[in-house]
């Protein structure tokens, strides 16, 4: 089979680049070694006109929308800004980028600010986002000092004449004005892990925290003990973006096509960077175990291998694993390929994130929304989402991980009730729509109005 | 309650209209979580009202979705965390319609916790697998363009409103106007008189079945009195 050859030859170039330069070897070129049709992906494609609140109605349902509008109603004529440190790229743009126009079309005037910043800056938040993760950091006067400088610098030059204040993440944290220079509401708004937050870079950043009327958390266990009310907005994904939106069978064929992916056999996908801490290594591992009773293919896409010197030494890992198996399909895709993204998923029989540490795993939900029976390590928000064995499996374990992909394949029905379940958990608590929702409820109480 | 005179139900015309509500809530993250059951119980016994609520009426609607083997968040995580199912089963089995007060809800899940840790106290500090975190709802109550003058118009409007509106009337209702019913059965006795009816719809099993399968009920039971 041309593939594995392919494959091998790589794989031998790969091992000799890394002992000669001890650079771990890029080669793209295995990309194109299942693709039989041009490339779809190389540039990224042009953004899609935000959507209306109307077009999801077919979706989460007219009632839905409605509540929207009402609890919208008493909102109308008050102004909120929202800001952060980025207007492209990453997942707190991307929400902004479709929160602010359905506020704004339901009449909330929302404006949204970037804060600018010089290297220097960036490198300091950079920092105490690691360190906020967990990560050893030494907090230097002079990195204070930076942080502060920009801050102050943007608050001089932005406006604060909003009813309420939305401070996403910690780059613009000390933007906050003291009482007497703004009646606004301000709000906190945390993206990140907060639950083993480095002492001096918290403790830092907590004053300035604790001067906000509110913080939120993605989840219970990233809230501190603070003296200001914290709420949970769980994250969420856009039904209507190029990632979630329902594809024509003929769409998700050409994908597949393309990849050679069979889809006349069950098909097994992990879609993640190749991160140790996905565990890509454990999931090739547990489709072996798997496939000794069950006929399968496993698709593993993800990126971060070309641009990122540890992923491609764990993408090597994992095609030493995978030892030229023509049943385990590795793809290594650019960031832009949501699409191809989403036909795979959709493809997919069984979805699995087997992570062994997470943020909250949006691939989860995603796999969840297109109504995949998935399996999650159960980690991070993963367990917030996966409920074990109602809208999911939560292994702890390759082992655990062989076994519900073996259980799952050969019960399809009760495989196709998780997957129904896990969809309408999604449709509830982590669409759009009700961050939305969580948006409105919190603009009320923020501003007092019944 | 008491019962009417015998008419054509489908012509009754109700003596005041159903307005059809919703609510929205709002998860806070309260400072009470516990990592063992003994931490469990003291959470339990001093948390907010709120947090009660929320962890045995609110989880009912976020997982409406459920058929089986979901009724609160206490089970759940006695089992999930803890793994202990005898302890799992009881937290389960309470009913939130026996209890018209959140106060009265709280002493039976203290209760419940109380005796197990009597009879097994040497698992009362073993760590949990997962900590809870004890979260409450900030609700808003909001109106819909859904209002019934006539019986028709109830089931057309029980068949448009959200799960949520369903949740409001049929499960919240009971702690609001303090009475072992429901906001769908009082209008129905109070201002249709179809009594009956009014009784049939809270022997519907909220537990065992989906919210939609629940609204479905309703539909079939009032549709039923009609013909």
């Amino acid at each position: 089979m041309e593939p594995v050859k392919q494959e091998e030859a790589v794989s031998q170039k790969a091992l000799a680049a890394d002992q000669a330069t001890g650079v771990p070897f890029q080669d793209t070129s295995f990309r194109t070694e299942r693709r039989k049709s041009s490339r779809t992906w190389e540039t990224p494609p042009a953004p899609a006109p935000p959507p209306h609140l109307a077009d999801y109605k077919p979706i989460v349902g007219d009632a839905a929308v409605d509540e929207l509008h009402f609890l919208a109603r008493g909102l109308k004529h008050r102004s909120v800004k929202m800001v952060n440190s980025t207007a492209v790229g990453g997942g707190v743009a991307e929400m902004l980028n479709r929160l602010v126009p359905l506020l704004n079309e339901l009449e909330v005037t929302t404006h949204w600010d970037v804060i600018t910043g010089g290297n220097d800056f960036f490198e300091v938040t950079k920092a105490f986002h690691n360190a906020l993760h967990g990560a050893d950091y030494e907090l230097t006067r002079q990195a204070r000092e930076v942080f502060l400088m920009y801050n102050e610098q943007n608050r001089e030059r932005m406006q604060f004449t909003e009813d309420v204040i939305a401070i996403h993440d910690p780059q613009p944290a000390a933007l906050i004005l003291p009482p007497d220079k703004s009646s606004a509401r301000w709000v906190w708004r945390c993206h990140i892990d907060l639950s083993n937050p480095h002492p001096q870079v918290w403790g830092f950043l907590r004053p300035f925290i604790e001067r906000y009327h509110a913080a939120i958390f993605s989840s219970q266990s990233f809230a501190r003990q603070l003296p200001i009310p914290q709420y949970l907005f769980y994250p969420c994904i856009d039904p209507l973006s190029e990632k979630n939106r329902k594809l024509e069978d003929s769409e998700v064929q050409r994908v597949c096509d393309e990849f050679g992916v069979d889809r006349s056999r069950p098909i097994i996908t992990q879609v993640s960077r190749f991160d140790r801490l996905k565990d890509p290594v454990g999931v090739v591992q547990a489709f072996k175990m798997a496939r000794k009773y069950v006929d399968c293919q496993l698709v593993l896409a993800g990126g971060g291998a070309s641009d990122d010197p540890e992923g491609a030494v764990v993408l090597q890992e994992v095609r030493e694993t995978a030892a030229n198996d023509p049943d385990i399909i590795i793809l290594d895709l650019p960031p832009w390929c949501a699409f191809e993204i989403n036909a795979l998923q959709q493809a997919s029989t069984i979805v699995i994130q087997k992570s062994l540490r997470e943020g909250f795993g949006l691939t989860v939900t995603e796999a969840l929304w297109k109504g995949k029976p998935t399996i999650g390590g159960a980690v991070g928000g993963i367990p917030n989402q996966i409920i074990h064995q109602l809208t999911g499996a939560l292994v702890h374990s390759v082992e655990g991980c062989a076994y519900q992909i073996r259980y799952l394949l050969t019960h399809p029905e009760f495989a196709a009730q998780l997957g129904r379940n896990g969809r309408e958990h999604v449709k509830e608590n982590f669409l759009m729509t009700t961050n939305v929702r969580r948006w409105l409820i919190l603009l009320r109480i923020m501003l007092s109005i019944q | 309650m008491t019962t009417t005179a015998p008419t054509l139900s489908s012509q009754r015309i109700p003596a005041q209209p159903f307005y059809f509500n919703t609510s929205a809530n709002l998860l806070r993250i309260t400072r009470y979580k516990a990592s063992t059951l003994r931490e469990f119980l003291e959470a339990l016994r001093e948390c907010p009202e709120d947090s009660i609520f929320q962890h045995a009426f609110r989880t009912l609607e976020e997982h409406h979705f459920i058929r089986e083997g979901f009724s609160n968040d206490f089970g759940h995580w006695a089992l999930s965390a803890c793994n202990e199912p005898g302890l799992a089963e009881r937290l389960a089995s309470v009913d939130i319609r026996e209890f018209t007060s959140v106060a009265a809800l709280r002493d039976i899940f203290v209760r419940i916790v109380d005796e197990f840790l009597r009879k097994n106290s040497g698992i009362a500090d073993r760590p949990a697998e997962d900590t809870f975190y004890f979260c409450a709802s900030d609700i808003v109550v909001l109106p819909t363009t859904v209002v019934a003058r006539t019986m028709h118009e109830f089931t057309e409007g029980l068949r448009r409103v959200s799960v949520h509106s369903i949740h409001h009337h049929f499960i919240e209702a009971r702690l609001r106007i303090k009475l072992m019913s429901n906001d769908f059965s009082q209008w129905l006795h109070e201002d249709v008189g179809l009594t009956e009816t009014a009784r049939a719809l809270n022997r519907i099993d909220i537990y065992t079945v989906t919210l939609e399968d629940v609204r479905n009920q309703i539909i079939r039971i009032v549709e039923r009195s009609l013909a």
